[in-house]
């Protein structure tokens, strides 16, 4: 067990150093089409999730925790999509991405803490905390959307 | 005097006053935006270019709020923009939408703002910058684009087009986000709902016109307006987000139709150029 962990870290350290230098390379319309799939896919969970909160679908444990985990993957992918090599490609992301950065990374920082927290909650048996959850997920989403997204 | 003798029962009814002020929003200039806030009790900030408003608090609280305005106080300040002690307010609140209010839905919504729970909390004074701290100009700027008047059923348009058009330019106030401005901060009449690059809150506002209105069919629409999500799991963006959770989510499905329904008929117009 424990040789195949450190085998397995020195594989995520080694390989998230060489990707980042990887990705320092990747042309911007590239990383605007991966930013972008992963927003795309972060609706496909989200809906879901969305019509149980709102309840238009009944409550599934085992779905909502299978959606949240994939969704606690996905909120963490593509923020390199926001490089500052992007700026001029054509999207729907403001200027004030690039300008107010640090306000940007609060918002993106926000998802994952939230999405995480749903994951959690997901795993026990308070639907009513869910519920709430994933509206306050809805929340950051939309509020990221205000400041930073062409309506 | 004659007050005390004969109980006045109120002119309006304060259950569809409840209805209207969800239709009309009051809540959200009106109320903190923080947790177990108290609805109307003032608070919000609204920061546009011309400084930062701070919505007051209208419980009906002897000092606080506007315990000691009559009726005929609350439809003036609906109707004209102008304050119980005749200075005028400024146009950060919608009033140049609220003037089209009919006579008998200010009532209803005074006489559900009288029902309200009186709140002491302290209204903040705007922070605005000079000169448009200055009340008195505002009477310049009411000259130059506000006009006083009930909404005026068009009699070539049904009554549900009527409705919506009501629901959307009187009592929801949409163009007051929803059209593009002047410097000045008034609007600019031939961008009517056509969005904005920059809305008061220096946020990008959608185009409720046809031209981008289109691209959303009626379902998608309805889905929307009641819940802020996308068939795609998208989500509104949070002012909106709140417009829909206060107002358009609280609307009668004919209300709403009647809405979806005005929108679809304004005239398109294109997005400005950026």
């Amino acid at each position: 067990m424990k040789k195949s962990f450190f085998a397995a870290t020195a594989a995520v350290v080694l390989g998230v150093g060489v990707a980042q230098s990887a990705f320092a390379q990747v042309k911007p319309e590239i990383l605007v089409k991966q930013r972008q799939a992963k927003m795309i896919l972060q609706g496909k969970y989200l809906g879901p999730l969305f019509a149980v909160a709102q309840g238009k679908a009944p409550y599934n444990a085992a779905a909502v925790q299978r959606d949240a985990g994939f969704l606690d993957n996905l909120t963490r992918m593509a923020w390199d999509g926001f490089d500052p090599s992007t700026r001029n490609e054509k999207s729907r992301a403001l200027p004030a991405i690039y300008d107010n950065n640090a306000k940007f990374k609060e918002y993106a920082n926000r998802l994952e803490n939230e999405v995480s927290r749903l994951v959690t909650l997901s795993k026990g048996g308070d639907e009513a905390a869910v519920k709430a959850q994933i509206s306050a997920i809805g929340k950051t989403c939309g509020g990221c959307h205000d400041d930073f997204r062409q309506k | 005097m004659c007050a005390l003798a004969f109980p006045v029962l109120a002119q309006g009814d304060a259950k569809r006053g409840a209805y209207l002020a969800k239709a009309a929003g009051c809540a959200g200039c009106h109320t903190e935006v923080k947790k177990n806030a108290v609805l109307y009790a003032g608070g919000r900030e609204l920061k546009t270019p011309f400084g930062t408003f701070h919505g007051p608090n209208i419980t009906p609280h002897a000092e606080a709020g506007i315990g000691r305005w009559s009726e005929a106080d609350f439809l003036r300040a609906l109707r004209t923009g102008v304050r119980p002690d005749g200075a005028h307010y400024f146009p950060a609140f919608p009033y140049p939408s609220f003037t089209q209010i009919a006579d008998a839905d200010a009532r209803d919504l005074w006489a559900y703002m009288r029902s309200l729970p009186p709140d002491s909390r302290a209204s903040r004074p705007h922070d605005l910058s000079f000169p448009f701290s200055l009340r008195f100009l505002v009477g310049f700027w009411k000259w130059l684009y506000f006009s006083t008047g009930p909404f005026v059923a068009d009699a070539g348009r049904t009554p549900a087009l009527n409705r919506g058009a009501y629901l959307v330019g009187a009592l929801g106030h949409c163009g007051e986000c929803h059209t593009a401005r002047t410097a000045l901060g008034g609007p600019k009449r031939d961008r009517l709902l056509a969005g904005a690059a920059k809305g008061p809150e220096g946020k990008s506002v959608a185009n409720l016109t046809p031209a981008k209105l289109k691209k959303w069919d009626d379902h998608e629409l309805r889905e929307f307006l009641l819940g802020g999500i996308t068939p795609d799991g998208d989500v509104a963006a949070e002012t909106m987000g709140e417009v829909i959770r206060n107002t358009t989510s609280q609307l009668t499905p004919e209300d709403l139709t009647a809405v979806i329904a005005y929108l679809r008929s304004l005239p398109a117009i294109a997005d400005e150029p950026r």
